[in-house]
C-alpha cells in the first residue's frame, strides 16, 4: 500500500515522509490506518483512496491501494 | 514620545517635483497602525471622489505597519493602494519582501505619491531624505537590469528597489510592484498607477534599527527567539518551509474545489503534471525567505528543458499553479513555471492574468473570439505553447492581449454576448484559485471584500470546521465560539466571516504575513497581542486589535460607497451559483436565497445598513472615525 500525508500530516511521521510504503496483509480501515501512522484524526480533512474520496469513516483499504490523507490546509482548502 | 513608528510619511508631488516630510501624532496612529488602515485614512482625507485612476490625481500610498521590520518572522508586510484602475473602488496590495523594512530603517512609515513625471522618473529614499532621479534609460528595461543599474549608480547593493516592469508601464489594469525581484504587490492594479505617474521604481536605503525605536526591545528578541524555535515544532509552519502553497494542489483536487477549465469543474485531470513531487524534481532549486524570516516559505525555481525558466524572479506559488495550470487546463509545471516568470518580468499579477486566459479560452472554445483576433493562436484550453504567448501579447498590449490587458470585466463588455457569464470576478477583480462552492466563508469574503476576490481577506473555513483541530483551538482566543462546516452557509457562518476578517485586516495593518499568526499558521494570538505592546508601549487587548482591522475596513468601506458601489457589487459571477457538474462535488452549488441571506446577516454583524451596504453612523463613531459618515452622507 502507498499512503500520502498530504501537507503538514507529513509532520507526525516520525521521518516526515511525505509517500510511505506499508506492506499490510490484513484490510484495515481508514481511522486504524490513520492511528497506526499516528495522525490526528482532527487534522485530516479529505482522504482519497485510489483518486477517489471517500469518507474517513466507514472504508478499509488494502495492499493494492493508493491512499491519500489530507489535513485542512491542504484540503479542504488553503 | 512614541515607539514603534517612525512618525513620518514621505510626500511627492511628480508634476511639481516637490517632496517633504508629514508628521503623524501618536493619536491618530493609534487608530491606524499603518498598512491598509494608514493607507484608507490617506485616501478619503487626500484623494477626491471620482479621480481618474491612471490620472495624474490619484494617489500611490505605500504604507508599513507598525511592526514592519520588526526583526522576527514574518514582521515584513507593506500595503500599496490606491483607486484601483481595475474596480474602480479601493485599491490595495500587500507585499512582504525587504523594500518595506528597509524603508522603516530610512525614516518614514510611508509614501504618498501624487501628480506625474514629465519624464520616466525614479525616487531615491535614505536616511530620511529623498529625491527625485532621471529614469529614462531604465524605461522598457527588465526589472533584473532595472535592479542592478539603481544599485551601481548609487554606489550601494544593498538598496532594495520596489518598482514596476512592462504591464506596469503599459497601463494593464492588473500590473502590481516587485521588490528584490521576487515579492509582489500583484492585486488591483497598483502597477498601473505607479506607471501612469512615468515613477519606475522607489529606491531605499536606511541604517536605523527597529529595536532603536522599540518600547521593549529585549522583549521584542525574545520573542523572535521563541518564533525560530515554534517554525520548527509547528507542522503549519514545517510545511510552509518544506513545501509552501505549491503542496495545496493535490488536496483541493482531492475535494473537487481546485478551478479547473475556468471554473468549469473543481477536478483536473492532469493533476499529477502540477503536484509538489513534479515541482520538486522538475524545477525547484532552492529556497528563500523574506527579511528576518525563519519560515523560508518562497521556492526557487529553474528549468532548462521544454521551456527556459531564468531563477530571478522566484518559483510560482499555489494561485499561479492552479492558475495558468488547470484553471487553463495545462498540466505542464514547466510552462506554468514559464508563465510565472514572464508574470515578474511584466510585473503582472499572476492570478488575475492566468483568470482573464482562461476566460479568454472559454470565450474561443464558444466562438466569441475568432482566430482572426488572436493572429492565429489556437487560445484553446489545454493549449501551454499558447498560453504563454497571451501572457506576452497582455503585457505589450498587442491584438487581443490590447482587450485582456483591461481585465475580464471590461474585455467581456467588448465582446459581448456569454463572455460576460465566463469572466469570473467580484467588482472587476478575478477570482483567486479557491472555489467556494467548497468553502463558502471565502465566497462571502470574495463577495463582500471592498478591493474585488480576494482569498486572503479571512480564514478559509476550513481552518474552523474542526473543533479539534490545531487552526480552530488556535483561533479560540479571537472569541470564535463554534466549528462549522465548510459548506454552511448560514448566519454564524456569517459572524464567524466576520470575526476572522477583522482579525485578518488587523494583519493587513500591523505588517504581519498571513502565513504568521494563527489560525492559519504558528504564533499564538497572544503573542501576538504582547509583541503589539512591546513594540508600542500600548496597553492592547484582542479586543482593541480586532477593532484596528475592523476600522480599516469600514474606511475601505466608506472609500468604496463614495465612488458609487453598493449591496449589488457585493455578489458572485452567476457560475458559482450553478452545482459543479463533475468530481467530488459534482451536484454542489451555492445557493442563492441562502448567499444573499448571510450577506444580510453579515452587513448586521458588521453594522452596516444591509440596503445599501454602507457603514451605518453609529458604527463608524464606535470606531472612532464618525467624521468618514458624512463621506457616505454626501454620497
Amino acid at each position: 500500500m502507498r499512503v500520502h500525508l498530504g501537507g503538514h500530516l507529513a509532520w507526525h511521521d516520525p521521518q516526515k515522509r511525505s509517500w510511505i510504503a506499508i506492506d499490510q496483509v490484513a484490510p484495515i480501515s481508514l481511522i486504524d490506518l490513520a492511528h497506526q501512522l499516528g495522525l490526528p484524526l482532527a487534522e485530516i480533512a479529505v482522504v482519497a483512496v485510489n483518486r477517489c474520496t471517500v469518507a474517513l469513516d466507514d472504508t478499509f483499504v488494502s495492499d493494492a491501494d493508493r491512499v491519500e490523507f489530507f489535513p485542512p490546509l491542504g484540503g479542504g482548502g488553503e | 514620545m512614541h515607539h514603534g513608528f517612525t512618525g513620518k510619511i514621505l510626500r511627492v508631488d511628480l508634476t511639481a517635483r516637490r517632496l517633504w516630510t508629514e508628521e503623524v501624532a501618536e493619536t491618530l496612529y493609534r487608530l491606524y497602525p499603518g498598512g491598509k488602515a494608514l493607507a484608507a485614512y490617506l485616501l478619503l482625507r487626500d484623494l477626491p471622489a471620482g479621480v481618474d485612476p491612471l490620472g495624474p490625481g490619484n494617489v500611490l500610498i505605500l504604507a508599513n505597519g507598525l511592526l514592519t521590520g520588526a526583526p522576527f518572522s514574518t514582521a515584513t508586510r507593506f500595503t500599496a493602494a490606491a483607486r484601483s484602475p481595475l474596480t474602480g473602488g479601493f485599491g490595495e496590495s500587500e507585499a512582504g519582501g525587504f523594500w518595506g523594512p528597509e524603508l522603516k530603517m530610512a525614516g518614514f512609515e510611508a509614501i504618498a505619491v501624487t501628480g506625474r513625471a514629465e519624464k520616466p522618473a525614479y525616487l531615491w529614499v535614505k536616511d530620511g531624505q529623498a529625491e527625485i532621479r532621471d529614469a529614462t534609460r531604465l524605461w522598457k528595461r527588465d526589472p533584473e537590469d532595472v535592479q542592478a543599474v539603481i544599485r551601481e549608480e548609487l554606489g550601494d547593493r544593498l538598496v532594495r528597489v520596489l518598482q514596476i516592469g512592462l504591464g506596469g508601464e503599459n497601463l494593464v489594469r492588473f500590473a502590481g510592484l516587485t521588490n528584490e525581484l521576487r515579492h509582489f504587490n500583484g492585486r488591483t492594479g497598483m502597477g498601473a498607477v505607479m506607471g501612469s505617474k512615468q515613477l519606475k521604481a522607489i529606491a531605499v536605503r536606511g541604517s536605523s534599527k527597529y529595536l532603536e525605536q522599540a518600547y521593549e526591545p529585549k522583549a521584542i528578541v525574545e520573542f523572535g527567539r521563541r518564533l525560530v524555535r515554534l517554525v520548527k515544532e509547528h507542522p503549519a509552519s514545517w510545511d510552509l518551509q518544506d513545501r509552501g502553497t505549491p503542496g495545496l494542489i493535490a488536496g483541493l483536487n482531492a475535494a473537487g474545489i481546485l478551478p479547473t477549465r475556468n471554473f468549469h469543474t473543481g477536478e483536473f485531470e492532469g493533476v499529477d503534471g502540477l503536484r509538489w513531487e513534479t515541482y520538486e524534481k522538475e524545477l525547484l532549486s532552492g529556497r528563500r525567505s523574506c527579511f528576518a524570516c525563519a519560515v523560508r516559505c518562497k521556492r526557487e525555481v529553474k528549468v532548462d528543458d521544454r521551456y527556459q525558466v531564468t531563477d530571478s524572479y522566484g518559483g510560482p506559488e499555489y494561485e499561479t499553479i492552479a492558475g495558468f495550470g488547470s484553471n487553463c487546463g495545462i498540466a505542464d509545471l514547466q510552462a506554468v513555471a514559464k508563465a510565472n516568470e514572464l508574470c515578474g518580468r511584466y510585473t503582472l499579477d499572476t492570478i488575475s492574468t492566468s483568470a482573464t486566459v482562461a476566460f479568454a479560452m472559454e470565450c474561443f472554445e464558444h466562438g466569441l473570439i475568432s482566430p482572426e483576433d488572436t493572429g492565429g493562436l489556437e487560445l484553446r484550453f489545454g493549449n501551454a505553447e499558447v498560453m504563454v504567448k497571451m501572457v506576452d501579447m497582455i503585457a505589450r498590449r498587442e491584438q487581443i492581449g490590447d482587450l485582456l490587458a483591461d481585465g475580464t470585466r471590461r474585455a467581456a463588455e467588448v465582446i459581448g454576448g456569454d463572455a460576460a457569464y465566463f469572466a469570473m470576478h467580484v467588482k472587476g477583480q478575478e477570482l483567486p484559485m479557491h472555489d467556494p462552492r467548497g468553502k463558502v466563508g471565502v465566497g462571502l469574503g470574495y463577495a463582500i471584500n471592498e478591493a474585488g476576490a480576494d482569498h486572503l481577506t479571512a480564514f478559509h473555513d476550513s481552518m474552523v470546521a474542526n473543533p479539534e483541530s490545531l487552526s480552530y483551538r488556535s483561533a479560540l482566543p479571537l472569541g470564535v465560539k463554534k466549528a462549522l462546516p465548510a459548506r454552511e452557509l448560514s448566519r454564524d457562518k456569517a459572524e464567524l466571516y466576520g470575526l476572522l476578517e477583522n482579525w485578518c485586516s488587523f494583519e493587513k495593518v500591523i505588517g504581519l504575513c498571513y502565513f504568521g499568526p494563527a489560525p492559519r499558521s504558528f504564533i499564538p494570538v497572544e503573542e501576538v497581542v504582547g509583541v503589539v505592546a512591546a513594540a508600542s508601549g500600548w496597553d492592547v487587548t484582542v479586543d482593541e486589535l480586532l477593532r484596528i482591522g475592523e476600522r480599516a475596513t469600514n474606511l475601505a468601506r466608506v472609500f468604496d460607497v463614495r465612488e458609487g458601489f453598493s449591496r449589488k457589487d457585493d455578489t458572485l459571477p452567476e457560475r458559482l451559483f450553478q452545482p459543479l457538474e463533475t468530481g467530488p462535488l459534482a451536484g454542489v452549488g451555492i445557493s442563492r436565497d441562502d448567499f444573499e441571506a448571510a450577506m444580510t446577516a453579515l452587513y448586521e454583524f458588521k453594522g452596516w445598513d444591509p440596503v445599501t451596504a454602507a457603514p451605518t453612523r453609529a458604527r463608524l463613531e464606535a470606531l472612532g472615525v464618525g467624521w468618514a459618515a458624512e463621506m457616505i452622507e454626501a454620497a
